[in-house]
């Protein structure tokens, strides 16, 4: 899949929340585990929805989760 | 690596295989070296056997969740590639017959059919290499 412009601190957020795993985090937010590693490893950006379920689930806003990087800045 | 990667790269190998194997036979019958044309249908086995493999050997993926949107979106750009590779088949079989025998030639009808499977074949192969290119590989996904 094509890079983007997301970051994201899934990682991070994943350490700071009881280290919980890709695994654990994917049956969570209802998606396999290759989709959390491409996630983190930006080379899949979610769909709205989906972002929206990962910041929940860590009860941050989704501001604190992902960031569009404009190619510009 | 998910069920749909292992079919795609099971299909790609005995696919690949399976046209190498039909170009030497070719080549060989150009050369006259006294192929039978029973002996094609050995190749054609050899690129099918990859979708038998696919069912028998390959069972359903671990955990709750096996499909989600990311594989969704995967399936979708393999299916177009899919059909971008049988529309592209389609145009050079169109007109390699002419280019190669000549515009006054003639062809059995029995080819029709061989084209047919052909383009079957050229679909699966141009979405199982879309598939497997899509999910890249696995050790720089950097899983846990």
């Amino acid at each position: 899949m094509a890079e983007n412009n997301l970051s994201n601190k899934i990682r991070r957020l994943r350490f700071d929340n009881g280290e919980i795993t890709q695994q654990q985090l994917a049956d969570k937010v209802g998606v396999t585990r290759q989709t959390i590693i491409a996630i983190e490893a930006g080379k899949y950006a979610p769909s709205l929805p989906l972002a929206f379920r990962i910041a929940q689930t860590f009860k941050v806003p989704i501001e604190a989760v992902f960031k569009y990087q404009d190619e510009e800045t | 690596m998910n069920r749909a990667q292992k079919i795609s790269l099971t299909m790609v190998i005995t696919f690949s295989l399976g046209l190498f194997l039909g170009i030497i036979l070719i080549v060989m019958r150009c050369f006259d070296v006294g192929v039978p044309k029973i002996a094609f249908l050995f190749p054609v086995f050899i690129a099918g056997s990859g979708g038998i493999i696919s069912i028998t050997c390959f069972k359903k993926d671990k955990g709750d969740i096996i499909f989600d949107e990311r594989d969704k979106l995967i399936e979708k750009n393999a299916n177009l590639a899919g059909f971008g590779a049988v529309y592209l088949y389609v145009i050079v079989m169109s007109f390699l017959p002419i280019g190669i025998l000549g515009e006054e030639a003639s062809i059995p009808v029995t080819w029709c059919p061989v084209l047919l499977i052909g383009a079957g074949f050229c679909q699966a192969f141009a979405q199982s290499i879309a598939i497997l290119i899509q999910y890249g590989r696995r050790d720089k996904d950097g899983g846990e």
